[in-house]
C-alpha cells in the first residue's frame, strides 16, 4: 500500500517536471521572440551599442535612415514615419525598425544558433521597394489633408509608395520633444492610416460586388435608374440623387449607380458578396512587413437592406487603404493579388545579399475573364464616368471612385471619406494607386482622382 | 573495452567538465589558468568520490554522479557570472564532500537516529528561536545567522531535522506506537508550529516546501483523507487571508500573473529572467556570451535562467532531467526498503528535494509564483550546498544498507 502511494507521488513529481519542460518549450516557441523584442530587454540595447545598425535605402539606393555614433537618423523626417517607424531607446521600435530588427543588427537564424557572427560589428542594410521620388511627391500632393496614398506594382507586389497623414518626426530628439503632443493629439498622428486605418470603402467596393455579380450570372442585368430605391424599408440614393435612366452593368459601374448596385446587392445577398470579399482577403490577415489591421466584411448581415448597403461599401464594412489598393491590383493582374512587400533585400557590408524576398501570389480573387470585364468597366469609368478627372493623355487609366458615409456624418455635414483606386496603363498595368482622404467632405471623383492622376503622371514621367 | 568505457556515465561527467571549463578558459579575457584549475579540482573531487563509492560498494553509484554533474554545471556558471563565487563554491564543494562522508558514516553505523524524535523537534525549535533572536535580514527574509564571518541559513538544516522527525513518527510500526494522541496529529501540530516560525521569518518558499512535504508524507503513511482535505482547506483560507492582509504575497502573485505591469519594480526580477531565457533560444548563446548579469540574484535563486541563456532551453531541459533521475533513484531506493524509519527518511528527503526543485524552477520560468529558495546543488551558497550533501550522504547510506540486506 505504502509503495503504491510512493509510486503515485513519483508520478506526480514526474508530471511536474514534464510540465516544466513543456512550459519552457511552449514559452520559447510562442512568446520567446516577442519577449526578446521588448524595449525593456537590456540585451538588445547592449547588443545595439556594439553593432552599427543597418540603414534603410529606397529602391534606387537613396539613404532613408542610418545610424551614426549609436544614434538613429531619419534623412527625410516625417516622410517615412509610417513605413520605417522609429528606433528609440526610450519609446522602443515600431514598423520596419521593429519587424526587421534582427537583420538590421546583422543577425540571422542560423548564425544565431551557431554564434557565427560574434565579431561582425555592422548590421545588414535593407533596400525597400519604395521609390523615394514617388513617396515624397505623394506626400507633398496630399499636403495638410488627413489620409493615405498607396502605390503598388500589381504584377510583383512591390509597394512603391506608402503615405499616411498626419505623420510625425521619428528622430529621437523630436520624439522626446513632441511625445506628449503626439499621444494626445486628436488627429492621432501616430496612427498609420494606410495599414491600420479602417474605413468604409464606399463605392470602391463595387469592384468586389461586380465580381460577385459576374460569378452569379447577373452580368446581363439592366436597370431603370430613377435616382433612388427603397429596399427592405431603407432608402438608398445615388450621389446627388441623379437619375441615370436605363443602364447596363458596365454603365452602372462607370456612373457608380447606387440604384443598380443596391438592387444587385439585395439579389446577391451578403453570403455571395461575402464569399467574393473573402477571396479578396476580407476577414483574413496576411503577413505584411508592417502590421495590418484586418479588413472586415460582416458575414451575418443577411437581411435585404443590409445586403444592399454592403453592395455599395457601406454598413459595417471596413477596409484599410492598402487593402483597397490590393483590390485594384487584383483587377490589374488578371485576378491574382501578389503578396505586397516593402523590404526587397538585405545586404551585408561587402554588398552580398543575405536575405531576399521571393515574390508570391497572395490570393486568387477572381478569374482572368472577370478581371478583364471589370478592367473594361474601370476604363469606362475614367473615360466617361465618375473619374474623368484622372484622365492622362497617352496613358489609359482604369479607376473606381468612392465616397463613403461614416459615423461623423450623423452629427455634421461634409464629413464623407473620399476614395479613389486606379491602375495604369490598362493594357499592361505597372502601378496601382489608392488614394483615401478621411472626413474630407468631398467626392472621390472630385478630390482623390486628381491626386491619383498627378501621382501616375509623376510615375510615368521618369 | 573502449566502447564500454565510453558508455559509462562517468565519461559524460568528464566531457561536460572539460568542455565547460575549456570554453570558459577561452572566453574569459584575459585567459586565466585558474579556470582550468577550478575545473580540474572539481573533476578530481568528483572522480575520487565516485571511485570511492563504486570500488567499496558504498551503495547507489548514480546518486553521486548526478549530483556531481549538477555541481559541475553550477560551478561553471558561477565562474562565468562572478569568478570569486565560483572559487568559493569549489571550497563549499570540498566541505560538502567531507560532510557527505560524515553523514554517510553516521547514518550507516549509528543506530539511534530513529529514537531521537523530540530531539529533532527541540533542535529545530532552538534554531528557529535563534534565528528570530539573532537573525539578520537578507533579501527581505529574516532567515540568516552570521556565525564567525559566515552567514548561514538555519532553515536549510531544519529541513533535514523535519524529515527525520516525521520519519520517527510515521516510520514507527503501528504496533509499537504508544501514547494517547495519534502520531498524525502530533506531526500536524509540529508542522504548523514550524510553518508559523517560517512565516514570522518571511520565508514563504520554505513554508510552502515544509507544508508540501508534510502533505505528501501524510498521504503516503496515513489513511486519513479527511485530515488531508482539512489541511488543504485550512491553508487555502489562511492563504486567502494572507493574500489580502500581506502585500508581500499580493505582490508575488501580481508579478506572477502580469510582471510586465510593473516591470521596473516588482516585476523586474522575473522579467529579467524571462529575457534571459528567451534570448538563449533552444541552443543557448554559449558560455560567456550572454548577459546573465542583468538578472538580480542570478547566482542563487535565478541560476537556472543563466543556464538557459547560455546553454539554451535544451541545456535547461538536461538539468531538469538530471533532477528527475535523481528523484527517480531516491524513490527507487525507498521502494526497495522494508517499511520503517529509513524508508520514510528516503521518501521524505527525495520528495523534499523534488518539490524544492520544482518550486524554484517553476518560479524562474513563471510557471508558478516565485518563491525565493535555492536550486539544490547548483545555486551558490554554503548552507544550501552543505546541507544538500548531508541529505545525499544520508540517502547514500540508506541505499548501502538496502544493498547489504538485498545481497
Amino acid at each position: 500500500m505504502i509503495n503504491k502511494r510512493i509510486i503515485r507521488v513519483l508520478t506526480l513529481i514526474s508530471f511536474l517536471f514534464v510540465s516544466l519542460i513543456g512550459y519552457l518549450t511552449y514559452f520559447q516557441l510562442t512568446r520567446g521572440e516577442d519577449i526578446l523584442q521588448s524595449p525593456y530587454n537590456k540585451r538588445q540595447w547592449e547588443y545595439d551599442d556594439t553593432v552599427k545598425r543597418g540603414s534603410f535605402l529606397d529602391r534606387n539606393g537613396k539613404v532613408l535612415a542610418y545610424s551614426q555614433d549609436g544614434k538613429r537618423f531619419y534623412s527625410f523626417g516625417a516622410l517615412y514615419s509610417h513605413v520605417i517607424g522609429y528606433n528609440s531607446n526610450i519609446y522602443g521600435r515600431t514598423m520596419l525598425e521593429a519587424r526587421f530588427n534582427k537583420l538590421l543588427l546583422g543577425r540571422r537564424e542560423l548564425t544565431e544558433v551557431f554564434n557565427l557572427n560574434i565579431d561582425s560589428k555592422t548590421g545588414y542594410d535593407l533596400t525597400l521597394t519604395v521609390d523615394h521620388a514617388l513617396q515624397s511627391y505623394a506626400a507633398n500632393r496630399l499636403g495638410g489633408k488627413n489620409g493615405s496614398v498607396v502605390a503598388i506594382n500589381p504584377k510583383t507586389g512591390e509597394v512603391l509608395a506608402l503615405v499616411s497623414k498626419p505623420d510625425f518626426d521619428p528622430n529621437e530628439d523630436a520624439l522626446i520633444k513632441n511625445w506628449n503632443d503626439l499621444t494626445e493629439d486628436e488627429q492621432s498622428p501616430l496612427l498609420a492610416r494606410a495599414t491600420s486605418g479602417l474605413y468604409p470603402p464606399g463605392s470602391t467596393f463595387k469592384i468586389i460586388t461586380t465580381t460577385a455579380a459576374l460569378e452569379n450570372g447577373l452580368a446581363a442585368e439592366t436597370f431603370d435608374d430613377i435616382g433612388s430605391v427603397t429596399i427592405g424599408g431603407a432608402v438608398f440614393e445615388n450621389f446627388g440623387k441623379k437619375a441615370n435612366g436605363v443602364i447596363d452593368l458596365k454603365k452602372a459601374f462607370a456612373l457608380s449607380s447606387n440604384f443598380a448596385y443596391c438592387t444587385l446587392g439585395a439579389k446577391l445577398g451578403s453570403g455571395r458578396m461575402g464569399s467574393a470579399a473573402e477571396r479578396f482577403g476580407f476577414n483574413k490577415s496576411f503577413d505584411f512587413d508592417i502590421d495590418m489591421n484586418q479588413s472586415k466584411f460582416p458575414m451575418n448581415d443577411t437581411d435585404e437592406a443590409g445586403s444592399a448597403a454592403l453592395a455599395i461599401g457601406q454598413g459595417k464594412l471596413l477596409a484599410t487603404p492598402v487593402h483597397m489598393a490590393l483590390a485594384a491590383c487584383a483587377v490589374a493582374n488578371d485576378g491574382v493579388i501578389m503578396k505586397p512587400y516593402l523590404v526587397a533585400y538585405a545586404t551585408n557590408a561587402s554588398g552580398g545579399r543575405v536575405y531576399e524576398v521571393r515574390q508570391q501570389q497572395l490570393y486568387r480573387a477572381m478569374s482572368a475573364e472577370n478581371a478583364a470585364k471589370i478592367k473594361d468597366m474601370m476604363v469606362e469609368t475614367v473615360k466617361s464616368g465618375t473619374a474623368t478627372a484622372s484622365v492622362i493623355r497617352g496613358v489609359t487609366v482604369a479607376g473606381k471612385t468612392g465616397t463613403s458615409e461614416n459615423e461623423l456624418l450623423n452629427q455634421m455635414k461634409d464629413k464623407e471619406h473620399a476614395w479613389y483606386v486606379c491602375f495604369a496603363p490598362a493594357e499592361d498595368p505597372q502601378i496601382a494607386v489608392a488614394v483615401m482622404l478621411e472626413y474630407s467632405g468631398g467626392s472621390g471623383g472630385g478630390l482623390c482622382a486628381p491626386i491619383a492622376r498627378d501621382i501616375l503622371r509623376q510615375y510615368f514621367k521618369k | 573495452m573502449k566502447v564500454s568505457m565510453l558508455k559509462r556515465p562517468v565519461i559524460m561527467l568528464v566531457l561536460v567538465n572539460v568542455l565547460a571549463f575549456v570554453l570558459l578558459y577561452s572566453y574569459r579575457m584575459p585567459p586565466s589558468a585558474n579556470t582550468l584549475l577550478i575545473g580540474a579540482s572539481i573533476l578530481t573531487l568528483s572522480a575520487a568520490t565516485y571511485l570511492m563509492i563504486s570500488r567499496n560498494h558504498l551503495g547507489d553509484e548514480y546518486l553521486f554522479l548526478i549530483v556531481s554533474m549538477l555541481v559541475t554545471i553550477g560551478v561553471a556558471m558561477l565562474c562565468r557570472i562572478k569568478y570569486a563565487l565560483g572559487i568559493a563554491q569549489v571550497g563549499w564543494y570540498l566541505i560538502g564532500i567531507c560532510v557527505f562522508y560524515a553523514a554517510y558514516a553516521a547514518m550507516r553505523y549509528v543506530g539511534l537516529w530513529r529514537r531521537l524524535k523530540w530531539a529533532y523537534a527541540g533542535m529545530s525549535a532552538l534554531l528557529f528561536a535563534a534565528t528570530l533572536a539573532f537573525g539578520v535580514t537578507i533579501n527581505g527574509s529574516r532567515n540568516w545567522i552570521i556565525l564567525g564571518g559566515h552567514s548561514f541559513q538555519p532553515s536549510e538544516v531544519i529541513k533535514i531535522l523535519f524529515v527525520f522527525f516525521i520519519a520517527c513518527c510515521y516510520g514507527q510500526p503501528k504496533t509499537e506506537r504508544r501514547g494517547k494522541i495519534s502520531v498524525k496529529y502530533i506531526v500536524t501540530g509540529v508542522t504548523y508550529v514550524f510553518m508559523l516560525f517560517l512565516i514570522m521569518q518571511r520565508e514563504w518558499g520554505m513554508t510552502l516546501l515544509f507544508f508540501a512535504t508534510y502533505l505528501v508524507l501524510t498521504y503516503i503513511y496515513e489513511n486519513d483523507k479527511l485530515l488531508l482535505l482539512g489541511n488543504v482547506l485550512l491553508t487555502s483560507v489562511v492563504g486567502l487571508v494572507g493574500y489580502h492582509a500581506l502585500w508581500h504575497i499580493r505582490i508575488r502573485i501580481a508579478s506572477w500573473i502580469n510582471p510586465w505591469a510593473d516591470i521596473s519594480n516588482t516585476g523586474y526580477q522575473i522579467t529579467q529572467s524571462l529575457f534571459a531565457i528567451a534570448s538563449g533560444g533552444f541552443f543557448g548563446k554559449g558560455i560567456g556570451l550572454g548577459n546573465p548579469e542583468f538578472i538580480p540574484e542570478v547566482h542563487s535563486d535565478f541560476i537556472f535562467s543563466a543556464i538557459c541563456e547560455e546553454m539554451g532551453i535544451l541545456g535547461g531541459v538536461a538539468v531538469i532531467l538530471l533532477y528527475f533521475i535523481f528523484v527517480y533513484r531516491g524513490v527507487k531506493i525507498a521502494l526497495m526498503l522494508p517499511e520503517g524509519f529509513e524508508k520514510c527518511v528516503a521518501v521524505g528527503l527525495t520528495v523534499l528535494f523534488g518539490i524544492q526543485t520544482f518550486m524554484i524552477l517553476g518560479g524562474v520560468v513563471k510557471l508558478i509564483p516565485l518563491t525565493g529558495i535555492t536550486l539544490p546543488f547548483v545555486s551558490y551558497g554554503g548552507s544550501s550546498l552543505v546541507t544538500s550533501f548531508v541529505s545525499l550522504g544520508i540517502l547514500q547510506a540508506i541505499s548501502a544498507k538496502r544493498r547489504l540486506a538485498g545481497d
